[in-house]
């Protein structure tokens, strides 16, 4: 929902000559103001429902957002990472991360990141078709969203994502050539870019359990065989049974790894009913929806 | 040998009638007069007579080869063909020769790349352009023994008409590009024969310069096939660069004619040196001189203040530039644009690096034939680019190198190592050969390059890069004479020289952009190939005026 400016900024340009202000003009404005409050109601109205929605339960808590607009300012992250520190010194240009990915397998996980790196930083995003790739379709082109108005001045931003569609056998992420080397997989280059977001939890034991939730993803629900993604999906059913989200009370790498591989598998229909709620839930952020459209 | 052994004797010889009685001197000098002579008879008759013998067996052997030779119509040396009679025959063409023809006898014409005699039979390769087949000439019912002889002594690079079975073979004839078939001939005449010594050899000239088994085997150097090029541009290795290279231009005509470009000649013979400097050719002109252009930089803009609004011309580009080098010619092939844009000179460098990727995509999938041609002789990576075309600003090249090491200033120009090393270090990052340097230091530009309006150290100006090698030089030019009148009192340029130039923007001018790119330097880098002699057909440089 759009933000609608507060302030009587317009009614001094109304005034009359002889700087009285005209009795319709005021009535118009009254009508206005009323108009804009009762639209903040709906919309802490709305807000306060969505978060029932996502977590159930925990109280009405507007610290943790649902971004159902997506131009919102608040982010689903909101630790403290540097940029500085986890990607080197600003050199003073573009700091721009490579993803070669294979259009047969679109990176569900990273296009949802993607997502949630724009809420938080000024990201330049592009997307480039390989000359070893003859065609792509329209919906890969257009995956990262339309183009920032701004995109012609590369160093007015923070981070650059550029994908690449090309015929790799296997996903690859390219940064800083001298200093890094390239990263392989899809999960990888998600635990990767999750680090950008905020940093795994502190306590050993819950960031191996995250981690072992995307393997787990990636293994078994997008390429095992028929009874590793069973047994998987009856992991992720009773996890979920026990707490709202994989790793905890918040939503972490587990579960968008975890969700775009139960996407990609096409088992959400077959799956527990703690899970199916669990990806209502996954659904209502709005950085997940526009993965789903890629599927078609 | 005979004289250095027999002096002591011819000496004493030619003595001996001195010491003897003057009064018989004249007489002894007589007889050893007619001795010498005598001998000298007898030995020129022997000789006679060798050769009599010789010459009698010769014409027995002659007149029983043509009493033998049923074959003596079907081959021979034709008349020089003054356009005497009009056959309606319809030759093959070699590259037709596949195992749909088999068993069917057809006429075709084409080169003797190489004739080579095995007892009984003549083996052939006919060559045309790109293409070669097997052909063999056979004593039997068809052939005579005399015609696998003339046959064996035709020399390389004549023109022969054939008439030939086509049939299937058992085994692939690797070394043609026509694998399955070969030809059994039954006629075989000379059209126009080749001179015995060739100034270089075609095997030779397709030789790739290697190592292993091709180590130590000639090859051509690169003056002598200047220097014969009508045999060099034979090669299947050049048939195949040029015809690439028509199809880039080709490719650049369609593609910017589809975007609703129209095309335009500028003049050559120019009265003032464009781009200020000293490499320009001078020529008389009259009782004056005048220059020869540069680049078609003034007049394409002149064009878009004519309101045609896109343009873009092919033509030849003069630059009397003093630069031995793998890739500078004097004259070479400029293919130029010039657009008026409406908001921002962004639209031009994706029309631009749009029309690049067409003329790379044409390429890449309806010249393959001629692109591994090339590489057999020339191997190399095949060519890589991204759509849209990977567009990175001078700041980031700038902090690629010094991340690679590499000390210079903000304001400094790319030098050509440096250029190489950016290269290589895109190609690295994000695989691909082509890409656009854009936002270049104002300082390093020429006068008429629109400022940056943000940063007055940059500039609206961009290169592109073919594998590490500049290609284009380009910008947003200034198209108001007040600024373009200041920018050049900065550069110190006489105002006199170019008041027609500035007088152009004096009457409404439309903002706009372009840039130029080098045809045999785009397809020298396309094909990865190390000389750009090697995509002029007849180049010119410093040191070459010929052929």
């Amino acid at each position: 929902m759009p933000m609608y400016q507060q302030g009587n900024s317009c009614s001094s340009e109304h005034a009359l000559q002889n700087g009285e202000v005209d009795p319709a003009v005021k009535a118009l404005e009254a009508r206005q103001d009323e108009i804009l409050r009762k639209l903040y109601e709906l919309k802490a109205a709305v807000e306060g429902l969505a978060k029932t929605v996502t977590t159930p339960d925990a109280d009405l808590d507007l610290t943790v957002s649902s971004s159902l607009s997506s131009q919102s300012s608040t982010a689903v992250f909101t630790g403290t990472t540097d940029l500085d520190a986890l990607l080197g010194k600003d050199l003073g240009a573009l700091r721009d991360i490579v993803i070669n990915a294979n259009p047969a397998q679109p990176p569900l996980t990273l296009l949802v990141l993607h997502r949630l790196l724009c809420q938080r930083y000024r990201v330049l995003s592009t997307v480039h078709v390989h000359s070893s790739v003859s065609s792509v379709p329209p919906q890969l082109l257009s995956c990262l969203g339309p183009r920032h108005p701004d995109s012609h001045s590369r160093h007015m931003f923070q981070l650059g994502f550029t994908l690449i569609w090309k015929d790799v056998p296997k996903l690859q992420m390219k940064f800083s050539v001298r200093n890094m080397c390239p990263i392989d997989g899809e999960a990888n280059v998600a635990r990767f870019l999750f680090k950008l977001l905020a940093p795994y939890p502190s306590d050993p034991a819950l960031a191996t359990l995250v981690d072992s939730w995307v393997d787990a993803a990636f293994f078994q629900l997008a390429q095992g065989s028929s009874e590793e993604r069973a047994a998987a999906l009856r992991d992720l059913g009773s996890a979920l049974g026990r707490s709202a989200w994989l790793s905890g009370p918040d939503l972490s790498l587990a579960d968008v790894a975890c969700y775009c591989c139960v996407l990609q598998s096409g088992s959400a229909p077959s799956a527990p009913a703690s899970v199916r709620r669990w990806i209502k839930s996954c659904e209502n952020l709005g950085c997940f929806s526009h993965a789903k459209t890629l599927l078609l | 040998m005979g004289w250095k052994r027999g002096w002591r004797r011819k000496l004493t010889f030619l003595f001996m009638p001195c010491v003897s009685s003057c009064f018989s001197a004249a007489e002894e000098e007589q007889q050893a007069q007619s001795k010498k002579g005598l001998k000298k008879q007898q030995k020129e008759a022997e000789k006679a007579a060798k050769k009599a013998e010789k010459q009698a067996k010769v014409a027995a052997e002659q007149q029983s080869a043509e009493e033998d030779d049923f074959a003596k119509d079907r081959y021979g040396v034709s008349a020089l063909v003054q356009s005497q009679q009009k056959l309606d025959r319809t030759l093959v063409r070699v590259q037709d020769l596949t195992p749909e023809k088999a068993d069917q006898l057809i006429w075709l014409r084409a080169r003797v790349h190489t004739s080579r005699a095995k007892g009984k039979q003549c083996f052939l390769v006919l060559r045309q352009q790109q293409f070669n087949v097997q052909a063999l000439v056979a004593v039997g019912d068809r052939a005579s023994k005399q015609m696998v002889k003339f046959a064996a002594n035709i020399t390389k690079e004549s023109i022969v008409d054939v008439e030939a079975m086509v049939r299937k073979v058992e085994q692939k004839i690797e070394s043609c590009t026509q694998q399955d078939v070969e030809l059994h001939v039954e006629k075989i005449f000379v059209i126009s024969q080749a001179e015995a010594r060739l100034p270089l050899q075609l095997e030779d000239a397709v030789r790739p310069d290697g190592e292993g088994e091709e180590e130590g085997r000639a090859t051509v150097n690169q003056d002598t096939r200047l220097d014969n090029r009508v045999i060099d541009l034979r090669t299947t290795t050049s048939q195949a660069v040029f015809r690439l290279q028509s199809g880039v231009c080709q490719l650049f005509r369609d593609t910017l004619t589809k975007k609703g470009f129209v095309e335009i000649q500028t003049p050559k013979i120019i009265s003032a040196a464009s781009e200020g400097g000293a490499n320009v050719f001078t020529v008389s002109y009259f009782k004056t001189s005048a220059y020869l252009a540069q680049s078609p930089q003034l007049y394409k803009q002149m064009c878009i203040c004519a309101d045609f609004d896109k343009v873009f011309c092919v033509g030849p580009v003069f630059r009397a530039e003093d630069s031995n080098t793998h890739r500078h010619l004097t004259e070479f092939v400029g293919l130029d644009i010039e657009m008026a844009f409406n908001y921002h000179y962004h639209e031009v460098i994706e029309s631009i690096t749009d029309t690049m990727v067409q003329i790379f995509k044409g390429l890449r999938d309806n010249f393959q034939t001629e692109i591994q041609t090339v590489n057999k002789q020339f191997p190399s990576e095949p060519f890589k680019f991204l759509e849209p075309t990977l567009r990175l600003e001078y700041t980031e090249g700038v902090a690629m190198l010094r991340e690679a090491g590499v000390e210079m200033g903000d304001e400094d120009d790319l030098s050509t190592p440096n250029e190489k090393l950016l290269g290589r270090l895109v190609k690295e990052k994000y695989d691909t050969d082509f890409y656009v340097l854009d936002k270049y230091p104002l300082a390093v530009r020429p006068f008429y390059t629109m400022p940056d309006p943000h940063n007055p150290k940059y500039s609206n100006s961009y290169d592109m890069f073919m594998r590490g090698e500049e290609i284009l030089s380009g910008a947003q030019r200034v198209h108001d004479a007040q600024l373009l009148t200041e920018r050049a009192q900065h550069h110190q340029i006489d105002l006199e020289k170019i008041k027609s130039y500035i007088d152009s923007f004096r009457y409404g001018a439309p903002p706009h952009a372009g840039g130029g790119i080098g045809l045999e330097r785009v397809c020298m880098l396309y094909l990865g190939l190390h000389n750009v002699r090697q995509t002029s057909m007849f180049p010119r440089d410093p040191k070459r005026l010929t052929p």
